[in-house]
């Protein structure tokens, strides 16, 4: 009997303890997407400079869908010069695609003249329903959509350059440094 | 003859709100009713119906759409559990949760039986003396009184 208590105890401790632990270190909103491995959401919506682009005239091509706001500090600017490198170095193979999340156009374009457009296109999404569609409770939140239309992993909160060599090879075919 | 009319009129008209709130909640009431039961994406525990950020207030609309367009309940919830996994909603789904406090302390209470039945001796008890042991005892006082 004493052997046994020996036991329970911490078998039915360690893994309540464990579980309680694990909860310190993580955010609540950091859930795992339910649009893993499912189509992208469909959109069109109109850029900063006033054209319309469209999931539709992605299609066949992977992209990035980053959901950012000029009153996202220190995040969106930390991420910001990211983006734009990977625009940069694979702009010929991946389409990035910012997201205005409940921010002001007038707003954003100020925070694109400070910190640099790097040339991907920004679209408004007005009453946040692309946000909605995506799931996205607070940005940044980066989602990477494979050639085939399909979202391959959701980055929740700001991409380092680290993060971002990772992701790449989940929607670029060969992983390019 | 006009009153009575009017009267005749106001019955109905009681009758058929009542039957109509009795029978099945309006719109406006299962929207606010799937509102409340739905975690608003940008806030802090807060439901989509208190809260006043755009999110909440799309989300609203939605609800409302989905909700005149003829969705049950169940397939609204699915709407936007799709997009944001079961962390949308702000209450579990399924008995299950519910009943796992009560199986704790259930557990709780059998452990705590078994260890009290368990507990060797039982209540601590003193035997009664024996014979020999109240001759001496008498015998003893006997002397000291001497």
């Amino acid at each position: 009997m004493r052997a046994l208590r020996w036991i329970l105890v911490p078998l039915l401790v360690a893994p309540v303890a464990w579980l309680l632990f694990q909860g310190f270190g993580r955010d609540p909103r950091e859930i795992a997407s339910p649009l893993l491995g499912q189509p992208a959401p469909a959109w069109s919506l109109t850029t900063l400079d006033g054209e319309t682009v469209s999931s539709a005239e992605l299609a066949g091509r992977p992209y990035l869908v980053n959901f950012w706001a000029s009153w996202c500090i220190p995040a969106c600017v930390d991420e910001h010069p990211v983006l734009a490198a990977a625009h940069e170095r694979h702009g010929d193979e991946l389409t990035i695609v910012g997201v205005l999340y409940q921010d002001d156009p007038d707003d954003a374009r100020g925070f694109l003249s400070r910190y640099g457009d790097a040339g991907y296109p920004h679209v408004i999404d007005p009453d946040g329903r692309l946000a909605i569609d995506f799931g996205v409770t607070g940005p940044p939140e980066t989602f990477f959509v494979g050639a085939d239309g399909m979202v391959r992993y959701r980055q929740f909160g700001p991409l380092s350059e680290p993060r971002m060599a990772e992701l790449l090879p989940l929607v670029l075919p060969v992983a390019i440094r | 003859m006009v009153g009575l009319g009017l009267l005749v009129a106001v019955a109905g008209l009681v009758l058929v709100v009542t039957l109509s709130t009795g029978a099945a909640p309006s719109d406006a009431r299962r929207t606010a009713d799937l509102a409340a039961e739905l975690r608003c994406p940008d806030c802090q525990g807060l439901s989509v119906a208190d809260s006043p950020t755009t999110s909440a207030r799309e989300i609203r609309r939605q609800i409302g759409e989905l909700v005149a367009g003829g969705a049950s309940d169940d397939e609204v919830r699915a709407h936007f559990v799709a997009r944001y996994g079961e962390w949308i909603r702000l209450a579990p789904s399924g008995a299950t949760p519910w009943l796992i406090p009560f199986g704790v302390l259930l557990t709780g209470l059998l452990a705590l039986g078994a260890w009290l039945l368990r507990r060797p001796g039982g209540p601590p008890t003193t035997a009664p003396p024996t014979d020999a042991q109240r001759r001496a005892v008498r015998d003893e006082a006997e002397a000291l009184d001497a």
